[in-house]
């Protein structure tokens, strides 16, 4: 499969999208603190001035603020740094929108490492396992563009708060225009026998990738992309622990309570296989461009192939004793 | 004036341009920064790194110091300028500015001398400073004090005014907040995005005394500070609610919350240091050749891993 990358970044297809989306859904309203050119939601202020609400630099104030709108028939997008949604306002969240089940949707814009330079503040390798552990809260990690843009059409037909993640990052395209997101479903990328690779978000790419060189080497290795991490398809990862009985996660997220926690869950109670996860682990945040964040971190098709190869070794030398 | 006050207050402003230039020069390099933010409190900080604070660079854990908190942290340029300026680290080190193992974007406690205290993300610095201010009080450290900088976007936040209910609670006279107010945040005016007015009224509401000065004219910053540190103080908090020029000394920069948060091109660096030299009448060089960075992100990494 051949990789290549589109030439606009998530952030700009979430300001579109919600462009889209407000043209059609007049009760759809966006809230913003003090970030709205870095996420892109100044596209949707201009277009509709008087359904942008800027609450100021207060996160909790504008959860609070979305959700008292939504309680009252608005669907709404407060919008800030994965940072600020999942760590700062996690209280508001909680208690305001997940518990009472109101229609807000929470954009976490620069999520992961793609805060970059910003260093460990603004950055946020914790939030898939801050809003899974939420009640009733749906949790997201889209591809690429067009799986984003399917992404916000199919959560304004399902009530319920959705915190979905918005990376800065030109991603690799996964899917074309016609690609359609559905809640709790995974997709297999590329077949394989030894090994399946799982990626969330933007880090599919590098399972992608990182399958093209382990093909070199004669290790046929399945890519399975899980842009749904709540609710997630447990056939499809109970069917690859099956198949390829080996996985190795990766994913933009600490490797605790993200994909390869969520895929852990599943596999240990339903078919156990062996398992590795690629991503952050008990380490702090440096501040540093993204190229070199995912070298630091060996977040790169070399090390998930090198993981994946050990894997596979060891699962043939346990078949063959 | 004495001639002496006078030559105190050349040496400060000409530390303020030497953090703006010095600033300019690493952020160029690292391809990211806040521009606008370090050179609005430039004076601020050479003036609190020129006499105002106690603090020793051969000696930045001495626990009869007074301690900073950089609230606004990202600012943090200015920070580490004014720090390598004095003598805390290498000047050189601040060429680590947003490097893998390097000085962060916002500053980290203990990442080098003379930062106390991590911060990014906005309106957390004022209730670590009481923290702080509370600690040297049950210790029986009446010697230092507390000196908080926060932008004025950041007095959006809660926090900020929970903060300061504590400190007039407790009667922290040790503890001196400063607001650097530029008037403008990462998007545009305060007044148009959410106006923090009346300010000065706010925190006299709280129980703080509150001190107004011209936050680039170094005569009434010293003279402000001065009685904050030995008039003000009798069981109350002071805020020092300084006005300020986001972007000061570069034409283009100032009010313009473009330059919040961006980094000069190579060209655009030199317009700037020549804004500089003009706003101030130097002649300064770059102390360097300056070169930025290319972020490929993603599609570098893959594409050069598949290569």
């Amino acid at each position: 499969m051949k990789i290549s990358f589109s030439t606009k970044s998530l952030r700009e297809t979430f300001g579109q999208t919600l462009v889209e989306l407000g043209e059609r859904y007049k009760q759809l309203i966006v809230l913003d603190a003090d970030l709205n050119t870095s996420a892109r939601t100044v596209l949707f202020k201009e277009r509709y001035p008087d359904r942008f609400i800027q609450c100021g630099i207060a996160e909790a104030n504008l959860f609070g603020i979305a959700a008292g709108l939504a309680a009252q028939g608005y669907v709404t997008f407060p919008s800030t740094f994965a940072a600020f949604a999942a760590r700062k306002a996690l209280d508001q969240v909680y208690v305001n929108i997940a518990y009472p089940k109101l229609d807000v949707k929470i954009a976490g814009s620069y999520c992961g490492m793609t805060a970059t330079e910003c260093g460990p503040s603004h950055n946020c390798a914790e939030d898939l396992a801050i809003m899974r552990a939420l009640p009733h809260v749906k949790v997201l990690d889209p591809g690429d563009n067009y799986e984003l843009r399917s992404m916000m059409h199919a959560m304004m037909a399902e009530p319920g708060p959705v915190y979905f993640r918005v990376a800065k990052v030109n991603a690799a395209e996964l899917f074309g225009p016609d690609h359609n997101f559905e809640f709790g479903v995974g997709h297999l990328l590329r077949e394989g026998r030894d090994v399946t690779l799982f990626g969330t978000g933007f880090m599919t790419a590098v399972a992608l990738a990182a399958a093209t060189l382990l093909d070199r080497e004669g290790i046929s290795a399945a890519v399975a992309h899980i842009p749904s991490l709540k609710p997630i398809d447990e056939e499809l990862i109970v069917r690859q622990a099956r198949a390829t009985g080996a996985f190795v996660t990766i994913e933009n997220h600490r490797v605790f309570g993200g994909l390869g926690g969520a895929v852990a869950e599943i596999v240990s109670r339903e078919y156990p296989v062996q398992l590795e996860m690629l991503g952050l682990g008990d380490t702090v945040f440096e501040a540093a461009p993204l190229q070199d964040l995912l070298r630091h971190y060996e977040l790169t098709p070399h090390a998930l192939a090198a993981r994946a190869r050990a894997l596979v070794t060891r699962k043939r030398r346990a078949t063959a004793a | 004036m004495t001639r002496l006050t006078s030559e105190l207050h050349q040496a400060i402003d000409a530390k303020a341009f030497a953090i703006r230039q010095l600033c300019l020069e690493f952020i160029t390099c690292a391809g990211w920064g806040h521009i606008g933010g370090s050179f609005s409190e430039a004076e601020l900080l050479a003036s609190l790194y020129g006499g105002i604070m106690n603090v020793d660079p051969q000696n930045p854990s001495d626990p009869r110091r007074d301690m900073f908190v950089l609230s606004k942290a990202h600012a943090s340029p200015a920070l580490y300028a004014v720090l390598a300026l004095s003598g805390f680290f290498p000047r050189e080190r601040v060429f680590s500015y947003c490097r893998p193992d390097g000085l962060d974007g916002h500053t980290q406690r203990g990442q080098c001398p003379g930062i106390e205290y991590s911060g990014g993300s906005l309106g957390t610095g004022l209730s670590y400073a009481t923290g702080l201010a509370l600690a040297l009080r049950l210790g029986d450290n009446f010697a230092s004090r507390v000196y908080c900088l926060l932008g004025d976007g950041e007095c959006n936040e809660g926090q900020i005014w929970e903060a300061a209910m504590s400190a007039a609670h407790y009667g922290l006279d040790n503890l001196i907040a400063i607001v650097d107010y530029n008037k403008v945040m990462a998007k545009g005016k305060l007044s148009d995005l959410m106006s923090v007015e009346p300010l000065s009224d706010k925190f006299a509401s709280f129980g703080w005394t509150v001190l107004e000065c011209d936050g680039h004219d170094v005569a009434e910053i010293q003279m402000i500070f001065h009685r904050a540190k030995y008039l003000e103080m009798k069981g109350r908090p002071t805020v020092v609610i300084a006005h300020t020029v986001k972007g000061r000394g570069v034409p283009e920069a100032e009010f313009n919350y473009h330059w919040h948060t961006h980094a000069p091109s190579i060209e655009q660096a030199g317009q700037f240091l020549a804004a500089l030299n003009k706003t101030y009448g130097k002649q300064e060089k770059f102390s360097r050749p300056l070169a930025s960075p290319k972020d490929g992100g993603l599609e570098a990494v893959i594409f050069g891993d598949l290569a």
